[in-house]
């Protein structure tokens, strides 16, 4: 697969910065489109307060309580949750596709409740969708979709040929694609969410029912949309997945937001208070057993477990204290317990209960 | 626009004809039903009996006929479609906005729709060795009948867009239709007459009929309240539909089905 973008390495948190690269099909916004001016605080995504309620009476409840999601260009934001923790209905409010009872949603400084122009900045895979027309060909698609958004019939071609070849999917474009792959089908709608080179992508469970392979391949376009620019929101069951791609995490859980941060300092801020492990060699005397345990560490065979209290510099001073204990015993391995975003999801999911 | 226009077309010809068996499918049942038409006009009930026992005006009244039927039904049938196959929503991302796409949609269909009966009327005179013949001044009241048709389509979309199942309604709508297509209007006087201006689509099948059965001149003042009605209920049809639309995306039910 040829290379979507030589741009800029990922960025480690919200940074309205974008690199481009003139080669790319997914890097030739112009960075005029792009200048802060032209999103109010460089925001590709800005919806504040966004709330939903179906049902009447007795019947009725809230699928969305009050969520706010801002996303600079080129940022990915991983939006987690439970199943009907109100996702799919804020992307879908986000996409302008259901109307929120309150709040509002900008997609680059622009409504798409009230204006349809807005829609030019937004391109979604929604879950559990086909996306596309399965008699057509990827070609035809990608045309297709590009005049219904709104891009001029004379350079929907060549962008679609180009989008075609950055998807390594060139020698298919001319079978239909109810004969390719699922995971083919996969990079095809996201393509096709592409064709106008969006500010927005809405991904909705990208890798769900994909192998392996394919499941790699839709992240490393990930990976590619955000270098080039465009501002991601994804919705994924598949923890790892959101671990991977993204910037930046929010948990909903019953239609409200119980986290958001950086992916990085979610897990290191779960991670205060993980338990040590220390492997070493040869044998404990009862003396220095007794001398950690009185240190609140508890030793197994060739294992020493400590769990440290909330207060890192005590931990920090009693980890050394049990080095110090082990000496001059050869250590094999030091190692804390950090959690994944699997195991932050479930206790934010959890605890919320 | 235009761009649209042109894609739709291109979508609704690839989409039709990447299976040849079924559009060859298609002509054959047209065939069938057109060359029986042909064959029992002294039974027919209806539009036919009222335009006329030529073969002209029976074959050319039928077209209209299922035409128009073919018009009402395609957008909410296109909807239905379109939500369960999971590509509704994808449509309503458009910055065109919905009533366009789907009008453009219909055209695009209407189109396609066209040639499958032009291909059936020449195999039906090929096989009776009749000749039809078009009177161009029929296009005046047909093109406003058309206007009005797609106005019923919207209206009829718009159900569908909110309720979701409307096959039931469909098949009552087409009762409805046959009398709008049918009702002798020409004879109507007084209040009849002024009730028959307001209803969707009845000037035109009256001005059709004395163009086609009676071999009356078009009657422009006539014409020009059929043009007045087609306008009114396209754009109450396409009102409506965008109503629908703002119904629907509240009740979060756009993608359903």
């Amino acid at each position: 697969m040829s290379d979507l973008s030589s741009a800029a390495p990922r960025s480690s948190g919200p940074s309205p910065s974008i690199a481009h690269s003139s080669d790319s099909p997914l890097s030739d916004l112009q960075p005029s489109d792009l200048q802060l001016s032209n999103f109010p605080g460089g925001l590709a995504l800005e919806s504040e307060g966004l709330c939903k309620s179906y049902g009447r009476r007795k019947t009725r409840f809230e699928a969305v309580r009050g969520v706010s999601l801002k996303i600079a260009p080129g940022e990915v934001l991983a939006f987690l949750g439970p199943n009907g923790a109100g996702k799919t209905t804020t992307i879908k409010m986000i996409a302008g596709l259901i109307r929120p009872d309150q709040g509002w949603v900008r997609i680059a400084g622009r409504d798409p409740h009230r204006e349809p122009q807005a829609l030019r900045g937004v391109g979604a895979v929604l879950e559990g969708n086909r996306n596309l027309y399965w008699r057509l060909t990827p070609l035809e698609n990608l045309e297709y979709f590009g005049v219904l958004r709104g891009m001029p019939g004379k350079r929907v071609r060549s962008r679609a040929l180009e989008l075609l070849e950055a998807f390594g999917l060139l020698d298919k474009r001319k079978e239909p694609v109810q004969k390719l792959s699922r995971g083919m089908q996969q990079k095809i709608a996201i393509a096709v969410a592409l064709i106008h080179q969006p500010q927005l992508l809405l991904l909705d469970e990208p890798t769900l029912g994909l192998d392996v392979e394919a499941g790699e391949t839709v992240k490393k376009l990930v990976r590619q949309v955000a270098a080039s620019g465009c501002a991601i929101l994804l919705t994924t069951h598949q923890l790892n997945v959101a671990e991977e791609l993204s910037d930046r995490v929010a948990i909903i859980r019953a239609g409200q937001i119980v986290a958001e941060q950086t992916t990085e300092d979610l897990i290191r801020q779960f991670s205060q208070g993980a338990a040590y492990r220390i492997e070493f060699e040869g044998a404990l005397d009862a003396g220095r057993r007794q001398e950690m345990a009185l240190l609140g560490a508890s030793v197994k065979g060739q294992f020493i477990h400590y769990l440290p209290t909330a207060d890192t510099t005590s931990a920090s001073t009693t980890l050394y204290k049990l080095l110090r204990i082990l000496e001059p015993l050869p250590l094999l391995e030091v190692r804390q317990d950090r959690p994944d975003l699997t195991d932050v999801f479930l206790q934010l999911v959890q605890t919320n209960d | 626009m235009i761009d649209l226009m042109l894609g739709e077309l291109k979508r609704t010809w690839i989409q039709t004809l990447r299976y040849p068996s079924e559009v060859i499918g298609g002509v054959v049942i047209l065939s069938a039903v057109f060359y029986g038409i042909f064959l029992g006009t002294q039974y027919m009930a209806g539009p036919s009996a009222t335009f006329g026992t030529r073969l002209d005006t029976v074959v050319v009244g039928y077209v209209i006929w299922s035409l128009v039927l073919y018009i009402v039904n395609d957008i909410a049938t296109n909807l239905q479609a379109e939500a369960r196959t999971g590509t509704l929503e994808q449509v309503f991302l458009s910055p065109f906005g919905a009533p366009r796409v789907f009008f453009a949609r219909a055209i695009a269909s209407l189109t396609l729709r066209l040639c499958l009966i032009l291909i059936v009327i020449a195999i039906i005179t090929t096989i009776t060795g009749s000749q039809l013949s078009f009177p161009p001044l029929l296009l005046m009241p047909l093109s406003t009948l058309l206007i009005g048709a797609y106005g019923l389509a919207f209206f009829i979309g718009s159900v569908a867009l909110v309720l979701k199942n409307v096959q039931q309604l469909l098949s009552l709508f087409q009762f409805f239709l046959f009398f709008l297509l049918a009702a002798p209007t020409e004879d109507w006087t007084g209040l009849a007459k002024t009730i028959s201006n307001v209803m969707p689509i009845l000037p035109s099948t009256g001005l059709l009929r004395d163009l086609m059965a009676r071999d009356v001149g078009l009657d422009w003042h006539g014409w020009a309240i059929a043009l007045a009605n087609g306008l009114f209920y396209f754009a109450l049809g396409t009102l409506l539909f965008r109503w629908a639309e703002g119904k629907a995306k509240q009740q979060g039910s756009l993608g359903s089905y």
